[in-house]
C-alpha cells in the first residue's frame, strides 16, 4: 500500500497494485491523476480533469495482467496508432520569430512559443508566449526532477564561447530555433511529458518568473523519492536488457562523435578548398585582359569558378548549420539516457539492498514490508518507463537519422548541381567562335 | 604504366554540341600495352586524329597523327600545294640562316579552314592528302611519328661516370595514301638531352619561327601527391607525351617540318648528335640571346614586337601564377574526397548496431568509399589539362625569343647606321679640313702637324672603302630586317591561331572535366540517399 499523502502525481509514481486504476476507468478526483501533486491553484492556470473519457498518463492496470504496467507503455500502444494517423493529435507547439532584447544588465533573444491544443488541461484552445534560452534550461532541469523515469530530451548547448561564434548572428540564433523547437516537439510527443505541469506552464504563463520563484517548493513526489535514493546503493548487475542498452548507448555515442569528427574534417577541409578556389578564379580573369578572341572565354571560366565558390560556401553553411548541430544532440541525448539508466540501477539497487535486509532479519511476517514493496514498484515503473521511452527513441531516432542523412545527401546533391549547371552553361559560350572560323 | 591512362568515360553530356570534344577525350582500347594508351592529342589537331600506339609493334594505327597544320591537314612532312622544287637536296643548314624564300607556306589559312572544316564535321579521316600525288619522295608521303616507350638506362657520361637515364623510342611510320596503311619505316631511341640539342638547333636556325617548347625538364607545379621525382613512372609518362607532342608540332610547321636535322632526327640513330654539331650552329648562336633581361636600347623599336615582348611576358606571369594556384586547388579537393572515406568505415561500424538502420547505412557507407576513390582519376585528368597550359607557358618563352632576336637585329642595325654615318661623317671632315668631330687622330695632328695631302687622301680612301661597304652591309642587313620582321609576323599569326585554338580547346576540355565530376557527384550522392531513405 503505499499509503499515506496523496498520490498527487502527474507521472507514474511507485502505486501498488491495488490502487492502480485502471486508466479508462473513471476515476475520483482524489485519485485521478492531475495530479494535482503540487501548487496551490491560484498559481496555475486553472485545469479540470474531470473528463472521465481522457487517457490518463497515471496509474492504471489494464485489467487482466499482472505487471505493473506503467502509464506509458500502455499509452504507448494506445497511442502508437494515434501517431501514425497524426489527426488524433491534440497539441501543437511551435517554436519561431527570434528577437532581440537590450537592457541595461544584458542583451539576449527571446523566442516566440505558440501552442494550439484541444486538451481540457488548456484553458484556452491557444496560446502565445516568449521565452528565452534559461526558460527551456529551466523546463528542462523540471523536467527530469519531476520525470525522472523518463528520458528527457536534451537542449542545444548552454555555453557558447564567447568571441569564437556569436550569439546573436542569424545563423545561431536560427540553428538555435531549430534545436529549441525540435526540443519542444519532442516533448509535444511523449505520452506523459506532454501533460507535465511543468511543461503546461512553460508554454502558458505570462510571467514564467513568479512561477519559478515557487517551483522550489513543488518538488513532486517522485522526485523526492528518487533524489532519497543516492548513491549509496551498488548494483550488482544490470539486468541484461538494460545492460545492452548501455552498451548500445555507449557505442551510438562513440559512433557519433566520430561521425562528428568527420564532418567537421569536411567542413575544414572544403573551406580551405573554397579559400584557393577563390583565388584561382580571377587569375582567369587576369588572363583574360591579356587576350583578345580569348578574352571572353577566359572570363566565362572565371565566373563559372565563382559561381561554384558560391555554391560551396552554401554548402558549408548548411552542414554547420543543419548538420552538426543535430549530431551533437543527438551525443547530448544519450548521454542524458545514461545517467537515466544509472538512475535506474540505483533504483533496483535500493530495492534488492532493502530485499537483502529483510531475508536477513529473518522476520516472520509473511508479507514484504511496505518500503520494500514500495521499492519494487518504483523499480518496476521505472524499468517499463524506461523500456518505453527507449522503444520510443529508438523510433524517433531511425526517424531523426534518416531525415538528417538525406538532408545531407541532399546538400550535397544540389551543390553539385549547382556547379554542374555553371559549367554546362559556359560550354556554348567557349565553342562560340570556333563554328564561325 | 597505368598511371595515366584517362579512359574518361563520359556519360555523354546531353545537348552538349561538342561532340568532337567528346571524341578528342576517349581513350583507344589498348587492352593491356606497356606503353598505355594517351589519349592527348595535341589540342589543334584535327577531330578524329587519334594517338596511335605501338602495342608489341603490331600496328594499330586509326588515323593520321602528325598532321600538317599549313597544308591543308595532309601529310606532316609535306604539303599537297608544296612543289617539286621543295623535295630537292634536302635543306642546306647553311642556306636556312638566310631568311626563307618567299613561297606559299602551304597556305597556312587556306589549310586551317580545312582542317577546322574537318573539325567542325568531325570526320575522322584523311581530307586533301588524297589529291596528292604520290611521290617515293619522304617529303611528301604522310607520316606518323609516336613516342612510344620509355626506358631505364645506364650508361657513361662524357665523364666516363655512370648515369641513368631515360630514353625514348621514335617510331615513325608512312602512310600509303592508296590504301591507308601504314608502315615502319624508322625506329630509334633518343633521350631528352638529344631532343634539347635539336631544339637549340631549330632556335638558331630559326630565329623568326616560335619553336615548339619541350616539355618540362623537372617537374615542376606538382600538387602534393604527384611526385616531383624524374624518374617517376608517372613523369616519365608525362614527358614522353610531351616529346611526341614536341615532334608532332615540328612535323606540322609549315617551316620546320622540312629541316633536314629534324628528319635526321627522326632516321638516323647513329652519329645525329654529330651531324648536328657539325653545323656549327653553337657558333652561329648569339650568345646575347641568353641574358634574357639585359636591355639593349634601341632607338626605334618596332612597337609590336614590343608589345608583343611585353604579352609573352605577362602570359607566362599569369599561367605561372594559374597552374600554381591549380595545384593547390588539386590537393584540397583530394583532401575534401578522401575524408569522405571515413565515412564509409564508421557507418559500416555503426550498422553492426543498429537493426533497421544497419542496411541502409552499410550500403550508404560504400557509396561513401566509391566517393572518395573517385578523385583520383579526376585528378589525372585534370593533368592533361596542366600540360595542355604548360606547353603554352612554355611557349610563351619561345615567343618572347623571337622578339629579342628581332629587338637584336634592330640594335644590330642601329649601330651599323650608327657607325657608318660616323665614318662619313669622318669621311667628310677629312675632305672638308674641317674637324667637327674629337678624333685621336685630329688631335695627334694639331699636336704633331698637319698630315701630308697623300696621307690624307689615303685616308680619305680607305673610309670611301669601309663607307661602301657599310652601306652594303647596311642594306644588306635592313634587308635582312624585314625579311625578319615579315617572316617573323606571319609564324606569330600562325601561333596566334594556332594558340587561340589550342587553349580554347584546352578550356572546353577542362569544362567536360568539369561537368563529368559533378555527374558522378550527383550520382553517387543520390545513391547515397536512396541508402538513407531505406533506413
Amino acid at each position: 500500500m503505499a499509503g499515506g499523502p496523496p498520490k498527487a502525481l502527474q507521472s507514474t509514481g511507485p502505486h501498488s497494485l491495488r490502487d492502480m486504476p485502471h486508466p479508462l476507468a473513471g476515476s475520483s478526483s482524489e485519485e485521478a491523476v492531475g495530479g494535482d501533486s503540487t501548487p496551490s491553484p491560484d498559481l496555475l492556470m486553472a485545469r479540470s480533469f474531470g473528463d472521465k473519457d481522457l487517457i490518463l498518463p497515471n496509474g492504471g492496470t489494464p485489467a487482466g495482467t499482472s505487471s505493473p504496467a506503467s502509464s506509458s507503455s500502455l499509452l504507448n500502444r494506445l497511442q502508437l496508432d494515434d501517431d501514425i494517423d497524426g489527426e488524433t493529435r491534440d497539441l501543437f507547439v511551435i517554436v519561431d520569430d527570434p528577437k532581440k532584447h537590450v537592457c541595461t544588465m544584458e542583451t539576449y533573444i527571446t523566442y516566440r512559443i505558440t501552442t494550439k491544443s484541444t486538451r481540457v488541461e488548456f484553458d484556452l484552445p491557444e496560446y502565445s508566449v516568449r521565452r528565452r534560452y534559461q526558460d527551456f534550461d529551466w523546463l528542462r532541469s523540471k523536467l527530469e526532477e519531476s520525470q525522472p523515469t523518463h528520458l528527457i530530451p536534451p537542449l542545444p548547448e548552454k555555453f557558447v564561447v564567447k568571441g569564437v561564434v556569436d550569439r546573436f548572428s542569424e545563423e545561431f540564433v536560427e540553428t538555435r530555433r531549430k534545436a529549441l523547437d525540435k526540443f519542444l516537439k519532442r516533448i509535444t510527443d511523449h505520452p506523459v511529458l506532454s501533460f507535465n505541469e511543468h511543461f503546461n506552464v512553460f508554454l502558458t504563463a505570462k510571467d514564467l518568473n513568479a512561477y519559478k520563484k515557487q517551483g522550489i517548493a513543488l518538488l513532486t513526489r517522485m522526485g523526492e523519492s528518487v533524489k532519497h535514493v543516492t548513491g549509496g546503493y551498488k548494483l550488482r548487475t544490470r539486468p541484461l536488457e538494460f545492460a545492452a542498452i548501455g552498451d548500445y548507448l555507449d557505442t551510438f555515442a562513440l559512433k557519433l562523435g566520430t561521425i562528428d569528427r568527420i564532418a567537421q574534417r569536411i567542413i575544414k577541409e572544403e573551406i580551405e578548398y573554397l579559400v584557393e578556389l577563390r583565388e584561382y578564379g580571377p587569375v582567369y580573369s587576369t588572363w583574360s585582359t591579356l587576350e583578345g578572341e580569348l578574352a571572353e572565354p577566359l572570363e566565362g571560366v572565371s565566373a563559372c569558378i565563382g559561381n561554384c565558390s558560391t555554391a560551396l560556401e552554401e554548402l558549408t553553411d548548411d552542414m554547420t548549420e543543419d548538420f552538426l548541430p543535430v549530431l551533437r544532440e543527438y551525443i547530448l541525448y544519450s548521454d542524458s539516457m545514461k545517467s537515466v539508466l544509472k538512475k535506474r540501477d540505483q533504483v533496483q539497487a535500493e530495492y534488492e539492498a532493502k530485499l537483502e535486509a529483510v531475508a536477513l532479519r529473518k522476520e516472520d511476517r509473511p508479507k514484504v514490508p511496505a518500503d520494500v514493496e514500495k521499492c519494487q514498484d518504483r523499480m518496476e515503473c521505472f524499468n517499463a518507463d524506461l523500456k518505453a521511452d527507449m522503444e520510443r527513441w529508438q523510433n524517433n531516432k531511425r526517424q531523426d537519422f534518416r531525415q538528417l542523412l538525406m538532408g545531407m545527401a541532399d546538400k550535397n546533391i544540389q551543390y553539385y548541381e549547382k556547379c554542374l549547371m555553371a559549367w554546362e552553361s559556359i560550354i556554348p559560350l567557349l565553342q562560340e567562335k570556333q563554328e564561325a572560323k | 604504366m597505368g598511371g595515366y591512362n584517362r579512359a574518361l568515360s563520359l556519360s555523354g553530356s546531353p545537348g552538349l554540341a561538342a561532340d568532337q570534344v567528346l571524341r578528342r577525350l576517349t581513350c583507344l582500347p589498348t587492352p593491356g600495352s606497356v606503353s598505355s594508351c594517351s589519349s592527348w592529342s595535341p589540342p589543334g589537331l584535327p577531330a578524329g586524329a587519334r594517338r596511335w600506339r605501338a602495342e608489341g609493334r603490331a600496328s594499330q594505327a586509326e588515323t593520321l597523327v602528325g598532321r600538317g597544320r599549313g597544308g591543308g591537314g595532309a601529310g606532316a612532312l609535306g604539303s599537297p600545294r608544296r612543289t617539286a622544287a621543295m623535295e630537292q637536296a634536302p635543306p642546306d643548314p647553311e642556306r636556312q640562316l638566310q631568311p626563307a624564300p618567299l613561297e606559299p607556306l602551304g597556305c597556312p589559312d587556306a589549310g586551317l579552314g580545312a582542317a577546322v572544316g574537318k573539325e567542325a564535321a568531325g570526320a575522322g579521316e584523311e581530307d586533301s592528302g588524297v589529291d596528292t600525288m604520290p611521290h617515293n619522295n619522304f617529303w611528301l608521303k604522310k607520316i606518323e611519328i609516336s613516342v612510344s616507350e620509355a626506358e631505364k638506362r645506364t650508361g657513361r657520361n662524357a665523364m666516363n661516370m655512370q648515369e641513368t637515364y631515360t630514353a625514348y623510342l621514335i617510331e615513325t611510320r608512312s602512310v600509303e595514301h592508296t590504301d591507308g596503311q601504314s608502315v615502319l619505316t624508322d625506329s630509334l631511341w633518343r633521350r631528352y638531352s638529344e631532343f634539347e640539342l635539336l631544339r637549340n638547333y631549330l632556335l638558331v636556325y630559326y630565329p623568326h619561327i616560335v619553336v615548339p617548347p619541350l616539355p618540362e625538364k623537372r617537374a615542376e607545379f606538382v600538387w602534393h601527391k604527384l611526385s616531383a621525382d624524374n624518374m617517376d613512372p608517372d613523369f616519365v609518362e608525362r614527358r614522353r607525351i610531351g616529346l611526341e607532342n614536341f615532334l608532332l608540332r615540328i612535323a606540322s610547321h609549315p617551316i620546320l617540318c622540312r629541316d633536314k636535322i629534324f628528319y635526321l632526327f627522326l632516321t638516323q640513330e647513329g652519329n645525329w648528335k654529330e651531324t648536328v654539331n657539325e653545323t656549327g650552329f653553337q657558333l652561329k648562336a648569339d650568345s646575347r640571346l641568353k641574358a634574357l633581361n639585359a636591355t639593349f636600347r634601341v632607338k626605334n623599336p618596332d612597337k609590336r614586337f614590343t608589345d608583343l615582348k611585353h604579352y609573352s611576358d605577362e602570359l607566362q606571369s599569369v599561367i605561372s601564377h594559374l597552374l600554381r594556384v591549380r595545384a593547390r586547388v588539386a590537393d584540397r579537393l583530394y583532401g575534401v574526397y578522401k575524408v569522405h572515406g571515413n565515412y564509409g568505415r564508421v557507418f559500416s561500424e555503426w550498422s553492426a548496431i543498429e537493426k533497421e538502420m544497419g542496411d541502409g547505412l552499410q550500403s550508404a557507407g560504400h557509396h561513401m568509399d566509391v566517393y572518395a576513390s573517385s578523385i583520383d582519376d579526376i585528378l589525372e585528368d585534370e593533368e592533361h589539362y596542366a600540360d595542355q597550359l604548360k606547353e603554352y607557358l612554355f611557349y610563351a618563352e619561345a615567343l618572347r625569343a623571337v622578339c629579342r632576336k628581332h629587338e637584336l637585329m634592330q640594335y644590330d642595325l642601329e649601330m651599323a647606321a650608327q657607325d657608318l654615318a660616323s665614318k662619313k661623317q669622318q669621311c667628310e671632315e677629312l675632305a672638308t679640313g674641317t674637324v667637327r668631330t674629337f678624333s685621336l687622330k685630329g688631335m695627334t695632328t694639331k699636336l704633331f702637324g698637319q698630315e701630308t695631302p697623300e696621307q690624307r687622301e689615303a685616308r680619305i680612301k680607305v673610309l670611301e672603302e669601309q663607307i661602301n661597304e657599310g652601306e652594303q652591309q647596311l642594306k644588306s642587313k635592313n634587308l635582312e630586317g624585314r625579311e625578319f620582321v615579315k617572316n617573323a609576323w606571319a609564324d606569330i599569326e600562325r601561333f596566334k591561331e594556332q594558340k587561340n585554338r589550342d587553349l580554347k580547346e584546352a578550356l572546353i576540355s577542362y569544362a567536360v572535366m568539369q561537368i563529368s565530376m559533378c555527374k558522378k557527384g550527383i550520382q553517387v550522392w543520390t545513391n547515397a540517399k536512396e541508402c538513407f531513405s531505406k533506413m
